[in-house]
This record gives C-alpha cells, structure tokens and sequence, in this order.
C-alpha cells in the first residue's frame, strides 16, 4: 500500500480534526494590495469569469508545500493566475512581461536583462 | 495608508515601500485584465469601496435590532439573507445566509474546515486566526477548549453547535442578549456585540465591563 | 383539469419534475455519507466521510453540485444540499464535551444514502 496515497485523498487545505496547537488570536492590518487581490475575486466571480469555487480549487492545486509556506492572499494571486492561464485568458509569458513592466516602475527590475537596460 | 495603482496612470505609488513579488502579481494580473476589458478599469475601486462598508459594526447593528425587535428577529431567523437585502445590504455571491440563534440551551460556533468561508458582505474581513490551521482543526474536533481559548466557558448542559460552512450558506451567530441591559437604545446594544460574539468563540460583553475587542 | 379557487393550487397532473428537483431526504431521515475519495477536488470534509447523520433540514432551492462548479461547470442538473447534524461523540474517539454536543453541516444529495 502506497504512502503517498493520503496526499490525494486529503487535500492540503482541510484542516479539520488535525493535531493543532492554541489559537494564536493574532490579526494585522489588511495590506492595500491584499485588499485588492479580494477586490479582484469579487469582481471575477461576479463576472462569472472566475467562480469562488473555482479558486478555491485553484488554491488546492498549489499543492502542500505552497500552501504551507504561501500566505493567504500569496496562494489566491498564484491559484488566479494559473486559472487565468488555464482559461486561455493570458498566458505566462504576457503576465511574466507585465510583472518585469510593473517591478520597472519602481526601479528595482526582477528580472536582469532589464536591469541592464534600466542602467 | 491605501493606495490604488491604476492601470492608465501607472506611476510609482508614492512613499510606499518597494511592492513584493506577490503584490507585483497582483498589479500585473489585475492591469492585463483591465487591459484585455475583462473587467472595468474602475471596478476594483468600487468594489473596494463596497467592501469598506462591510465591517462587525454592520453585524453589530443587526444583532442589536434583533434584540429589541421581536418581528424583525423572526424574520431574520427564518430567512436571513431575504431579511438583509431589505435593510440594503447586498450580497455579492450566491450564498444564503443562516442566522443561528444561541439560547439558554444552545450555543452556536462558525468555522470553516475546508478553507475560509465567512459572512464578509455583513462582517467585512475575517481575523488571521479564522483562516489558520489551529482554529480550523481544532474547532470541530475539540469546540470547548477552543472557546475556553477565548475565555468561553459553557456549561456542560449547554449544547454546542458547530457549524462547518462548506457549501453555500454562510452563518452569523446571534448571541444572547446580556443581562442588565434593559432600556439599552439600540446603539448602546450593538456596542456590547463584537465580531468575535457573531462567530460564535465569545458571549456578547456585558455592561459593566465592556471589552475593546473588535 | 379543476383547480379550486381561494384554495391551494393542486398540481397539474401529466407533468413530470425534472430530475433531482424533488429532494430525495426530508428532515428527520438517517443518512449515511458515502465513503468515497475524489481526486483533486471535494467539499465534503474527510472526517465525516461514512458518518451517519440525521438531516435536520432540506436547503432550498435545489442548486448545482458546487464540486463542478469548482472545474467551471455552472450549469446541470440540480439538486438539493441537506443540512445534517452528526454528535461530536460520533466522530471524535474519546470526544470529551457534552454527549448533546453536534456539528451541522451542508452536503450535497450526491454524497448521501439511504441509511
């Protein structure tokens, strides 16, 4: 019998009934982008582009390890992404050219061709 | 500080720390988006603005009319989201919504096992701890030591209701009127109910020893 | 065809419900969760999985099985969610709180049997 069968049959997101320790009542202050991000799921599912079941799959499909070390709004924008792309609606490479547009603006280019070019 | 990038201005957003990776993601899917007309340029602002409306104090208010307004009670028990959407609070998913009344019998708790599911159109946001691994496992498993957590004690001829949202309803819980609060006007009531009291892991605060928890 | 005035409707007769409109469990039925494992993607949480419980109500309307929505299906048939109630005692070994103590939970009819 396989011991990596339970990594299917139990999603990395269910939580109930699992060892855990105290309740850290910890809260912090929504970040303006993290707003954003649910701002952006709202609209989404509004639109019936993007349902929230949908990305609540998406999320699961990170898998244990993202979902383990990803924060919360971290896995939403990686999960919308994959889906977008798996919708057709864009594609690694334009979302990978638009993140290098928008590090640009702030002068700390990701990626190093364009820091180069930036000078 | 908030600050909104906008598609069409794409200028730095002034005095804010250099944005993480994630928050790049972020921008950049919601730009191409708006790019592409999958959504409006000014949609997100509004919802954003919608959501801002969103906080316990709106839940608060209903718990307080709720106390003092035995129709409007009933109503709200018996079709939750029919009886908010009169009060103008609209929702945006396609969810219902279940008022779970605590009683001297019954004590109601909300979690959400599978992933975060929350009244947000009436409680705004949900706290970290909601949304992490200790309350989600924990929750339905052990309910009264977590409520003790919280400094909740229930007494054992008390039931307790755990209420794991994993479909399409979601649940505010309405906790029980405190003693002592006779003559209260409706504000003075809803500053006694805190978010934490419609999820279920606290009583509403009594009287004389008002809490500053949110 | 009589239908009497100032009284309920009666149903007309010859026509037939589409499928999964009538709810196949009413309050008060003992059902059993079905003990199945889905790859990739489910709403019904493991540890109530070949639980028995009693349904406490019927969700109305009948919906779409949220379970295919998450692939993008919005549309098929539809049928009901059932509120069900199961002791804590029944699903925890050694559950130390109160025997009365339950949890309520929406499951969706394809997940749930006769019991």
């Amino acid at each position: 019998m396989t011991q990596t069968e339970n990594l299917v049959k139990r999603l990395p997101t269910e939580m109930g009934g699992l060892d855990a320790g105290p309740v850290q009542r910890t809260e912090h202050e929504y970040a303006p982008w993290e707003k954003r991000c649910h701002a952006l799921a709202n609209m989404l599912d509004i639109h019936k582009i993007v349902s929230t079941e949908e990305k609540r799959r998406g999320v699961e499909a990170l898998g244990s390890e993202m979902v383990e070390k990803l924060t919360y709004y971290e896995r939403w924008i990686v999960a919308f992404a994959n889906i977008l792309f798996q919708k057709q609606i864009l594609t690694p490479e334009e979302l990978a050219r638009k993140m290098n547009d928008v590090s640009a603006r702030h002068g700390e280019p990701q990626d190093a061709s364009t820091k180069s070019a930036v000078g | 500080m908030s600050s909104h990038a906008h598609a069409h201005t794409p200028a730095p957003d002034t005095g804010d720390a250099v944005p993480g990776y994630y928050e790049v993601m972020e921008t950049a899917v919601r730009e191409l988006l708006v790019e592409k007309k999958v959504i409006g340029a000014g949609e997100i602002r509004q919802m954003l603005e919608v959501m801002d409306t969103r906080t316990p104090a709106l839940g608060s208010k209903i718990v307080a009319r709720a106390w003092v307004d035995p129709e409007f009670r009933a109503r709200l028990l018996a079709n939750g989201r029919a009886t908010l959407e009169e009060l103008g609070i609209d929702f945006f998913e396609d969810t219902q919504l279940i008022v779970l009344e605590n009683t001297d019998s019954v004590h109601n708790l909300v979690v959400c096992t599978l992933c975060s599911c929350y009244p947000r159109e009436i409680l705004g946001l949900p706290p970290d701890w909601y949304k992490m691994k200790p309350y989600r496992a924990r929750a339905v498993k052990e309910p009264r030591a977590v409520l003790a957590e919280f400094g909740t004690v229930i007494p054992d001829d008390v039931e307790i209701r755990v209420s794991d949202s994993t479909a399409m309803i979601r649940f505010l819980v309405l906790p029980q009127r405190p003693k002592g609060t006779e003559g209260f006007t409706e504000e003075q009531l809803a500053g006694l109910v805190t978010r934490d009291a419609m999820i279920g892991v606290v009583r509403a605060s009594n009287p004389e020893k008002k809490e500053k928890s949110r | 065809m009589s239908q009497e005035l100032g009284r309920s409707v009666k149903p007309l007769a010859n026509v037939v419900k589409a499928e999964g409109a009538e709810p196949l469990f009413q309050a008060g039925d003992t059902v059993k969760i079905s003990m199945r494992f889905p790859v990739g993607h489910y709403r019904v949480p493991t540890y109530i999985r070949g639980k028995r419980a009693r349904v406490e109500a019927v969700v109305e309307p009948a919906a779409i099985n949220n379970e295919d929505e998450s692939f993008g299906r919005n549309a098929g048939v539809k049928r009901h969610y059932y509120r069900i109630a199961i002791p804590l005692g029944e699903l925890w070994k050694g559950y130390a709180g109160s025997k009365n103590d339950g949890l309520r939970i929406e499951v969706f009819e394809t997940w749930l049997e006769r019991s």
